[in-house]
């Protein structure tokens, strides 16, 4: 041993289990911005590529003066910021629970003659000395989770991300992860280091190394069993440990809230609808002068996948209620009616296996004012068609309101007996993966000189919406992963604070059983109190969000309480008390009580 | 009539040459009723021996038995609720629970059980013990001699048949030791227990019904005090 600093990986290896829940921490932290820089590297490649086939002169900046170039940019700077504060807190929490659980060797160091910035020194380059490999680990998994998130949007999502490179390995996102784990465990240092400086050599002559937290309010053991008990005045008692895992449960629930009222966002900014059409052949003048027998004749040419048509007609009379209106009928094939109930556009109470065939059933499109109900009656000429169900909007209309106006939507069936009219105003296409501009062209080849054809294919938003959908859902599990880690890990130490005591009750008879429990039920009232706190916070937020990004632009939106993220978030939160519970527990239950009573 | 029988006790920690026997091949007696001190150097054994016949510690080899029933044959949870039930511990370092008050501190075992304790019984253990006026109160409100009371009262709320106590007058001045012990004799006693108890204090040793001495892991029978 050259110095005093030869300690260091002596120490680290005996301290290998303490040190797990750090080296981990470190570990994601370089994975997280290796993968995310390293993702944002390859979309500008993917987007230089793109560009380069429309344009033959493109420099590097012009790709980072693209919008999308942009936006990548400032995403993973976000990122950068966002995970270096999460791996500070965490790492920072780590190194000081360290430091407590070794204030009689920092005493002793300092009694045998070690110096306050010696002790400084030791703890800062004993953090350090975790990044060897820590940080290589961390490298290695970003860029392996980059070549798999590649491969799913080039091969899974295609379309705009066809050209995204598959094994490409990013510079900038090796250094940024390098750095990103150095600056991170140098900074959440150096309190813990200022920490362990202060500790007096006192401590290692009198051995009073035990750092106990005043406790002036007993158990209420009358309410509970005697270890739930115990458990919940373990939660309530510190109330520094109480307020930051309520808060850690809440900002889970709160984020997730959040993430689901972005997620609708997208959902109305890029509306993804199962009938969603590739190219649509309509009459030159709104009228139905498609023929029918294209439907036939398309549905078996190359590239179809689907071919379904609609006929319309407007502004003819009828009878609601005595009065008299004017309504808009619309056909809808059987493929266009399922396609409504897959995109879940009915409202509740409807049934639309009323509406199939020839019957006397319709649907009507809705808004907040509209006046029909589920079960009126609309005379249309001799026949009456009863309201089955209703639309949560109108489809037809770019704002989603009906502006007072009644369209009713049949069966090919019914709007034929009703009108007469067996030509279609609209045939709407499907194409297969591999449908080729020839395969477009044969389309528009047979048509005659009423129809005319939209080729709709650059225009599809499936690909930028999973891919959107998808690095929200990623965002989302990183976060939560973040929180879960550094929810075990507080409980984790909790329970090390208290292993001579619960030793102590092992020797007096409490059983493995009863252990658990205790535990179980501190990590239940974190997440009972983060589960209200959170629900009450994270609605008023959702709530909030809500308003300002959909309901202020799609006036057709209608709020209601999301009680599937709700519930998923509370049932997440509940799974992660269990982790948090499990992992501590089984530690105390497999250790020797003689040794837990020996401990410290 | 035994209460006690440990026969060829061995204790090694580690393996082949860094190895360290703490216990070899330790046997002994003790009648039910008798108070038995344990004597030795610091690092002899004796924490070792005692924790293994509370069950609180495995022997690598060797058979403990408590009333007849050989504690290391039954499994985990069982042998805990036996630990509840039938032995009584003391610690040097009290080791009670902080967030229990007086009163809940010498029930905890019978609340362990998921038992009502016998109120009575409380009552009588508390005016022995001298903290009838204390039962709320928190340990952190209490003086060492005090806590150690309390450590008593919590040994004895089960009536268990047998008192492990390993220096429960290490943390006290002389005359709380005097008082702890005078009472741990009183409560024995009355409830027919027995006692085995480390001790460094030789005017205890000299005042229990046998001395045992323990050295480099060996145990020695001194012999029993003469009347």
């Amino acid at each position: 041993m050259k110095s005093y600093l030869g300690l260091i990986p002596i120490s680290a290896k005996l301290r290998r289990r303490q040190n797990r829940m750090t080296l981990l921490c470190i570990i994601f932290a370089v994975f997280l911005v290796t993968a995310v820089f390293s993702m944002a590297d390859m979309g500008i490649r993917m987007e230089h590529t793109r560009l380069l086939h429309k344009h033959d002169n493109l420099t590097f900046q012009d790709v980072m003066n693209s919008t999308t170039g942009q936006t990548l940019c400032l995403t993973a700077a976000a990122f950068f910021v966002l995970v270096l504060t999460a791996g500070v807190l965490m790492i920072s929490s780590n190194i000081n629970s360290n430091v407590t659980q070794r204030t009689k060797f920092f005493g002793i160091m300092r009694c045998i003659g070690m110096s306050k910035q010696q002790i400084v020194h030791f703890v800062k380059l004993e953090a350090l000395n975790w990044c060897k490999t820590a940080i290589p680990i961390g490298v290695i998994l970003g860029i392996i989770v980059t070549w798999g998130l590649c491969a799913v949007l080039r091969f899974l999502v295609g379309g705009e991300f066809s050209d995204i490179p598959l094994f490409g390995i990013s510079l900038v996102g090796v250094i940024s992860g390098i750095i990103v784990g150095i600056v991170t465990v140098l900074l959440a240092a150096r309190n813990p280091a200022k920490r362990a400086a202060k500790v007096s050599p006192v401590t290692a002559a009198s051995g009073n190394s035990e750092n106990t937290v005043p406790i002036n309010r007993a158990a209420k053991v009358n309410l509970f069993k005697v270890e739930t008990a115990l458990g919940i005045h373990h939660a309530v008692s510190a109330k520094k440990t109480l307020t930051l895992m309520t808060g850690s449960f809440a900002l889970s629930i709160i984020l997730f809230l959040s993430f689901s009222v972005l997620i609708e966002f997208v959902g109305y900014l890029m509306p993804q609808s199962a009938a969603a059409s590739d190219i649509n052949i309509s009459s030159i003048d709104t009228s139905n002068e498609v023929d029918r027998t294209l439907l036939d004749k398309i549905g078996k040419m190359d590239g179809v996948k689907h071919i379904f048509g609609r006929r319309s007609v407007f502004d003819i009379p009828a009878q609601l209620n005595s009065n008299t209106v004017e309504i808009d009928l619309i056909s809808y094939d059987d493929f266009d009616l399922d396609c409504l109930v897959k995109d879940d556009m009915l409202k509740k109470d409807s049934d639309i296996s009323k509406v199939h065939g020839n019957s006397n059933y319709a649907l009507a499109t809705w808004d907040k004012d509209s006046i029909l109900e589920i079960g009126d009656k609309i005379r249309v000429g001799s026949e009456e068609l009863e309201i089955a169900g209703l639309l949560k909007y109108d489809p037809f209309r770019s704002d989603g309101l009906t502006d007072g106006e009644i369209t009713l939507i049949t069966s090919s069936d019914t709007f034929i007996r009703l009108t007469g009219v067996t030509d279609y105003s609209l045939l709407l296409i499907q194409t297969t993966r591999d449908v080729t501009d020839e395969d477009v062209t044969a389309i528009r080849d047979i048509l005659d000189q009423n129809c005319t054809l939209n080729d709709l294919r650059d225009q599809r938003t499936s690909g930028t919406y999973t891919a959107f959908v998808f690095c929200i859902y990623a965002f989302l599990a990183i976060i939560t992963l973040v929180t879960v880690l550094h929810i075990v890990n507080s409980i984790s130490m909790s329970v090390s604070s208290r292993i001579k005591s619960y030793g102590a009750m092992r020797a007096v008879g409490m059983d493995k059983h009863q252990i658990t429990k205790m535990i179980a039920a501190e990590a239940f009232t974190y997440a009972l109190s983060g589960g209200i706190v959170g629900s009450i916070a994270g609605l008023l937020i959702y709530r909030l969000l809500y308003n300002a990004l959909i309901a202020a632009h799609f006036s057709y939106a209608v709020w209601s309480l999301p009680t599937i993220p709700l519930l998923l978030i509370l049932l997440f939160v509940c799974m992660a008390a269990i982790a948090a519970a499990y992992i501590p527990a089984k530690r105390i239950r497999s250790m020797a009580i003689s040794a837990a009573i020996n401990e410290l | 009539m035994n209460l006690l029988e440990v026969n060829n006790i061995c204790k090694t920690y580690g393996n082949g040459e860094t190895s360290v026997h703490a216990l070899k091949k330790v046997s002994f007696c003790v009648s039910k009723g008798e108070n038995v001190a344990v004597i030795g150097e610091s690092g002899s054994g004796k924490s070792t021996l005692l924790h293994i016949i509370g069950a609180l510690d495995t022997p690598t080899s060797g058979k403990v038995e408590i009333g007849g029933k050989d504690i290391f044959s039954i499994n985990d949870r069982k042998l805990t609720i036996f630990r509840r039930r039938n032995i009584g511990f003391i610690f040097q370092s009290f080791n009670l629970i902080p967030e229990l008050t007086v009163e809940q501190n010498i029930i905890f075992p019978m609340l362990l059980d998921y038992q009502k304790p016998d109120k009575k019984y409380l009552e009588e253990l508390l005016t022995i013990l001298n903290l009838q006026e204390r039962r709320n109160h928190l340990p952190s409100q209490l003086s060492g001699g005090q806590q150690q009371r309390v450590a008593i009262g919590r040994a004895l709320i089960t009536r268990p048949s047998l008192i492990l106590a390993d220096e429960p007058t290490g943390n006290l001045d002389t005359q709380n030791s005097s008082q702890v012990i005078a009472l741990l004799k009183e409560a024995s006693k009355k409830y027919e227990q027995t006692i085995l108890m480390i001790t460094h204090n030789r005017r205890i040793a000299q005042s229990a019904d046998r001395v045992l001495q323990v050295s480099d892991g060996v145990l020695t029978d001194l012999g029993r005090r003469r009347e």
